[in-house]
């Protein structure tokens, strides 16, 4: 692909410290990795803090692993995601929002139901086709859950909360919709 | 349990971690051997590379010179540019938004380990490459044969990238020789300790190195035991007297080690 080529190119500069490779690749990505991390936080100077963090990540370790340069913006998606995720769980309280009773009874708090037909719109709308394609065959709450832990940063028992589903069942969910995904997208070229 | 040792677990892990569901010890746990072996990294990376089409329509927010004023910041931390080429917008010399202040924190070792090589640490490796088999035959000159010995030459650099430390061994050899180009400082109780570091990134130890500018340390297998699998060397301070089985501190030299005889025939 013709832009994965040319940030390639910017990383191999900027293992090298060349800086004006580095706002070339600020100036190609900062706005998509910003949109993914305001989407995650729902807090722009946050996210903000997330993408300069990132940026200076990809200054300080460019040479790391130069495997990883085959898919720069996935590279670079993955560093923003989880630093959004240090952020995010950090600043949640850490008491359960599920849990279990002497009896071994689960129970957890009630939220709104997240996995209407809004989200599966989301996803049409912002997955490319290959991978709507893929994640269109698995059913509606696997689908939902995997979603929800992608582009708001869930965890299993946070997944389980908003879904209103016992935990293993979600665990369940994505363990199995990432193998079915797996078989049906491949290896990555 | 060596969960990365494991392909299947591995990459059930690799899975949730790119999805994000891992949490807590574990996704820590997760990220410090991720750092450590290339072979977890590559699973996260083709996990990403599967799930990242996931945002591929997502509406990108403006980032402007604002944001890029404190990457700046942070990335070139008061060092005076040298400005490779000018930046695609030209911005006004005095920004009240450029934070010189503002220092990263104190890397830890194995973020420095990580860290870029030097330009200059590259440049030299590459003249010193060149340069270092002729030297090598200048002296192996009464051997009268024009022809190098096979040998094993690890060119290390200093960890600001200065030229550093060579490391010879012929490659059925015993011993193997240090050249010291620039000294580091040890402190008292600390002993240089030679290590290797293999194409997975898998690091194991050699033995520990006298501070001398020119030394001769037996090894403690035959050199092609011990530097068959290197592609690179490097060097840490460890308590004098241990012998640790990972690095306890920052690489103080590190390197690429060459193998000086031609490639085997092609299969």
């Amino acid at each position: 692909m013709d832009a994965d080529a040319h940030l390639e190119k910017l990383l191999s500069r900027i293992a090298l410290q060349d800086r004006a490779a580095l706002r070339e690749l600020y100036d190609a990505t900062a706005g998509r990795l910003l949109a993914i991390a305001a989407r995650m936080l729902d807090d722009r100077a946050a996210a903000e803090d997330v993408v300069q963090d990132t940026f200076v990540t990809v200054w300080t370790r460019a040479t790391n692993f130069p495997a990883l340069r085959t898919s720069p913006l996935a590279w670079l998606t993955t560093i923003a995601r989880h630093r959004a995720i240090d952020v995010m769980r950090k600043r949640r309280p850490e008491t359960p929002l599920q849990w279990q009773d002497a009896e071994g009874q689960e129970h957890q708090h009630d939220v709104a139901d997240a996995s209407g037909t809004p989200l599966d719109q989301l996803l049409a709308v912002q997955a490319d086709a290959r991978l709507g394609d893929c994640l269109g065959r698995l059913e509606p709450e696997p689908r939902a859950a995997i979603a929800l832990a992608y582009q708001e940063g869930l965890t299993h028992d946070e997944l389980a909360v908003r879904l209103q589903r016992p935990l293993g069942t979600v665990k369940a969910w994505i363990r199995r919709s990432l193998l079915r995904l797996k078989d049906c997208l491949g290896e990555p070229a | 349990m060596n969960w990365h040792r494991h392909p299947e677990l591995l990459d059930r892990l690799a899975a949730e971690y790119a999805l994000g569901t891992l949490a807590g010890g574990a996704r820590r746990r997760f990220e410090t051997v991720m750092r450590r072996e290339t072979a977890v990294a590559r699973a996260v990376a083709r996990w990403s590379e599967r799930l990242q089409p996931m945002d591929a329509k997502l509406p990108p927010l403006p980032a402007g010179d604002a944001l890029w004023n404190r990457i700046e910041a942070k990335a070139f931390p008061a060092a005076p540019a040298p400005a490779p080429a000018p930046a695609p917008a030209a911005r006004p010399a005095a920004q009240p938004t450029r934070r010189p202040a503002a220092k990263p924190a104190a890397p830890s070792w194995w973020q420095r380990w990580l860290a870029p090589i030097p330009a200059g640490a590259l440049a030299f490796g590459l003249v010193a490459g060149t340069l270092l088999p002729t030297v090598w035959q200048a002296l192996q000159a009464d051997r009268a044969a024009t022809q190098l010995p096979e040998a094993y030459v690890g060119v290390l650099a200093t960890q600001d990238g200065r030229q550093g430390l060579v490391v010879s061994s012929l490659r059925r050899g015993l011993k193997v020789d240090l050249k010291r180009i620039t000294a580091v400082p040890v402190p008292a109780g600390a002993t240089m300790f030679l290590w290797t570091v293999d194409a997975a990134g898998v690091i194991a130890p050699v033995g520990p190195l006298p501070a001398a500018d020119f030394v001769t340390v037996a090894l403690p297998r035959a050199a092609e035991e011990v530097f068959s699998k290197a592609v690179e060397l490097a060097v840490s301070l460890e308590p004098t007297g241990t012998a640790p089985a990972q690095p306890s501190t920052a690489f103080v030299y590190r390197g690429l080690c060459g193998k000086v005889w031609p490639a085997p025939p092609a299969r």
